[in-house]
């Protein structure tokens, strides 16, 4: 089977640290990266911080330090061609060159991302650093900086806020796969097969009944190993709780709005989300629907009246009577068992997320509108064994093509989605199966960098680390 | 300079290219001299990337396949190898959900196959490879060089990628995009501008001549793009 120990310790299950940061670096000397990669598995604690690997159990360390690869950084490694050459061509072109299939366009498009983002090449590794507080990211950051063999481009930092709540005020961190043959008792059933572990690993059967990804050789090097697309996604907080507002108002004044706000049942939304009057409750029915969950987590496919604290929020699938839009968030992200156009994807394009926002939580009591606010989004990891197969996919056809289902071909993805507000659209669904569409979405997430990484096993570090290569 | 102005060997010169025997005398003799003095790489196949919606429904896919076996054989046994195939065929189109139609044709020592899918070519191709890899396998493996890459199921990144190579380049249907595509091709970010797009552009003869097959525009459509399941679902058939 596999060994949890030749696994990077984030790719199976989350350390929920509280504080993240990105060290962006550029290998200066093949040489010197080399010896620094087999420092970093040496085992000793006094040099290159250690990786942490995915048998740490319940004896979670208090630092974690994790590496991926850019293609440009196995080539600097001076990686052999025949190894090279078996890589995957997404991962060898490089998140920029794949901007349109990502919906990396007009002013998410790479031309406009700062650097380090904006020379791509120079990317060699992205390391990871997850701490409980900043000064531990301080140290274990000294510890990885080898002048001689790196040179630190620029670095990026995530916190948690409270409750895994994250920017737009949604509660994050529900669900994440639950792979068969590895015990995790922190995630329960989720109305979902366990995900083959070639979902996640390379060399493991995939979720494709049959098909196997190419494992770059030596197997030293590419079994067990993963791709990761990091994402540094602005969110525009201001601009969405506008368009609530606005939609709200609209709303109020639709014909139908008491088939979508029964009277008085504004009273147990405004109970739960802590929220006022009709306008609130209808604010707060909008933000649910654009995800397919209220802001509170309780997702609609199961309770789409009101938020409710009680239910099981990982556990639900989307059967014909469900009332989670067929546009929303995370039913297009993960359309479960739901019907799709394309049969054989239902489950074949999950991914492992690890996410942390990054900039200060929006407090509209203290917003001052005569300066810009400053800028808040996600650090955002995607992780799969196929970044074709899974995230590109998952990114083209159903966040932005909307191929999954005839009825929102032609919008985009409400949150995450390209949208320009004299185009979009959206549908909430009512009880009596009628639609009332909101338009004039504006793009509320920006892409603002990001790299394809290869998060290469134990093996493949000692591998890359040898001096004989 | 005005038409009237033009002298005798300005006219000439002119109509030297509509001559017959000039081009090709210029076939023969130019063409071969100018692919080694500027030599072209030939541009890649499948649509034109875009972001927008109906650009990226009803793309074209057209595959040209020079059979192993070039003799009535070799074609008898493509022809077969589709019949055979005739119910996988259709349950994969029904189970991708994504392909309009699939059309094989046998052109010369060639097998064809030509279909109208949506969305992103890899994805295509990869939902197939799980749905009917089967039919795949027994088509390629009667095509020069496709023993290397089958069984598709194991060898998926390498099939896709071959599947690409085999894919029409589309020639737009202006010569300035024909033109930028080329630049682009060379990583040349400004047009070069020295091209007369009145006469027949030098850069087009010279991809003709590394890409002899190749499609013409990216398909004319009588209305606009909609996804199949889009249709299916306004001619109430279920999708």
């Amino acid at each position: 089977m596999f060994d949890l120990a030749d696994l990077q310790g984030n790719i199976l299950r989350g350390y929920r640290k509280p504080h993240v940061r990105y060290l962006i670096l550029e290998i200066a000397d093949r040489i010197a990266a080399r010896r620094w990669l087999a420092a970093s598995i040496s085992g000793r604690d006094d040099g290159v911080p250690q990786i942490t690997t995915g048998n740490w159990g319940a004896a979670k360390p208090d630092t974690c330090f994790n590496i991926g690869l850019t293609y440009e950084g196995l080539r600097a490694l001076g990686t052999p061609s025949s190894s090279l050459e078996m890589f995957p061509n997404e991962f060898i072109e490089g998140m920029t060159a794949r901007a349109l299939k990502l919906g990396d366009v007009g002013p998410s498009a790479p031309e406009t991302w700062p650097s380090p983002f904006d020379d791509p090449g120079r990317i060699h590794i992205i390391a990871t650093i997850y701490a409980g507080d900043v000064r531990q990211l301080d140290q274990v950051q000294q510890r990885a900086l080898d002048r001689n063999a790196l040179t630190l481009l620029g670095t990026r930092e995530g916190h948690n806020f409270r409750d895994d709540f994250v920017h737009f005020g949604y509660r994050d961190n529900i669900m994440q796969p639950r792979f068969e043959g590895v015990h995790d008792p922190q995630r329960h059933a989720d109305g979902q097969p366990r995900a083959p572990l070639g979902t996640v690993l390379l060399g493991h059967p995939t979720n494709l009944e049959g098909l196997m990804w190419r494992v770059p050789q030596p197997a030293a090097l590419g079994h067990n190993g993963t791709f990761n697309a990091f994402r540094v996604l602005k969110q525009d907080v201001v601009a969405f709780e506008e368009y609530l507002d606005q939609a709200a108002s609209d709303l109020l004044a639709h014909p139908h709005v008491d088939e979508l706000l029964s009277p008085g049942a504004e009273a147990k939304i405004g109970q739960v989300m802590s929220v006022e009057g009709r306008h609130g409750a209808l604010r707060e029915i909008v933000a649910a629907n654009l995800c397919g969950r209220w802001r509170d987590g309780t997702p609609l496919a199961l309770s789409a009246d009101a938020p409710d604290p009680d239910v099981n929020r990982a556990n639900f699938d989307y059967d014909r009577e469900s009332r989670c839009p067929y546009g929303a968030h995370i039913r297009r992200c993960n359309p479960r068992g739901g019907q799709i156009v394309q049969r054989v994807a239902n489950n074949s394009r999950r991914l492992v997320r690890r996410g942390m926002p990054y900039g200060p939580a929006y407090d509209p009591a203290k917003r001052d509108r005569d300066k810009p606010e400053p800028e808040r989004g996600l650090l955002g990891n995607f992780i799969g064994a196929s970044l074709g197969a899974q995230f590109e996919a998952m990114s083209c056809d159903w966040l932005n093509l909307s191929l999954q289902d005839p009825r929102i071909t032609g919008s985009n993805d409400p949150i995450v989605g390209a949208n320009d507000p004299k185009t979009s659209w959206f549908d909430l669904p009512l009880k009596s199966g009628c639609t009332i569409r909101l338009r004039g979405l504006p793009r509320l997430v920006w892409t603002r960098g990001g790299a394809y990484t290869f998060l290469p096993s134990l093996s493949a570090i000692r591998f890359l680390g040898s001096q004989m290569m | 300079m005005m038409p009237s102005d033009e002298g005798l060997l300005d006219r000439f010169v002119d109509w030297l290219p509509k001559n017959l025997v000039f081009k090709r005398v210029a076939s023969w003799t130019l063409v071969p001299f100018w692919a080694r003095w500027t030599p072209v790489k030939p541009l890649p196949g499948g649509p034109h990337p875009s972001f927008q919606h109906g650009d990226n429904v009803q793309c074209m896919m057209n595959l040209i396949m020079p059979l192993k076996i070039k003799s009535p054989i070799g074609r008898a046994e493509a022809a077969l190898a589709i019949a055979q195939n005739k119910d996988a065929i259709y349950a994969g189109l029904n189970n991708v959900g994504t392909v309009h139609f699939a059309r094989f044709v046998i052109v010369g020592d060639n097998i064809c196959m030509f279909s109208v899918y949506d969305g992103d070519f890899t994805n295509y191709i990869r939902d197939f490879i799980a749905t009917i890899g089967s039919v795949f396998n027994a088509v390629v493996e009667l095509v020069e060089g496709g023993d290397d890459v089958i069984p598709c199921e194991e060898k998926v990144e390498a099939f896709i990628q071959w599947v690409h190579e085999h894919d029409l380049y589309q020639v737009p249907d202006t010569a300035t995009d024909f033109l930028r595509d080329q630049e682009a091709l060379n990583g040349d970010g400004a047009a070069s501008g020295n091209d007369d797009l009145t006469l027949l552009p030098r850069k087009m003869v010279l991809q003709l001549r590394a890409n002899a097959n190749v499609s013409l525009g990216s398909g004319y459509r009588a209305y606009p793009g909609f996804s199949v399941a889009q249709v299916r679902k306004q001619l109430g058939i279920g999708w």
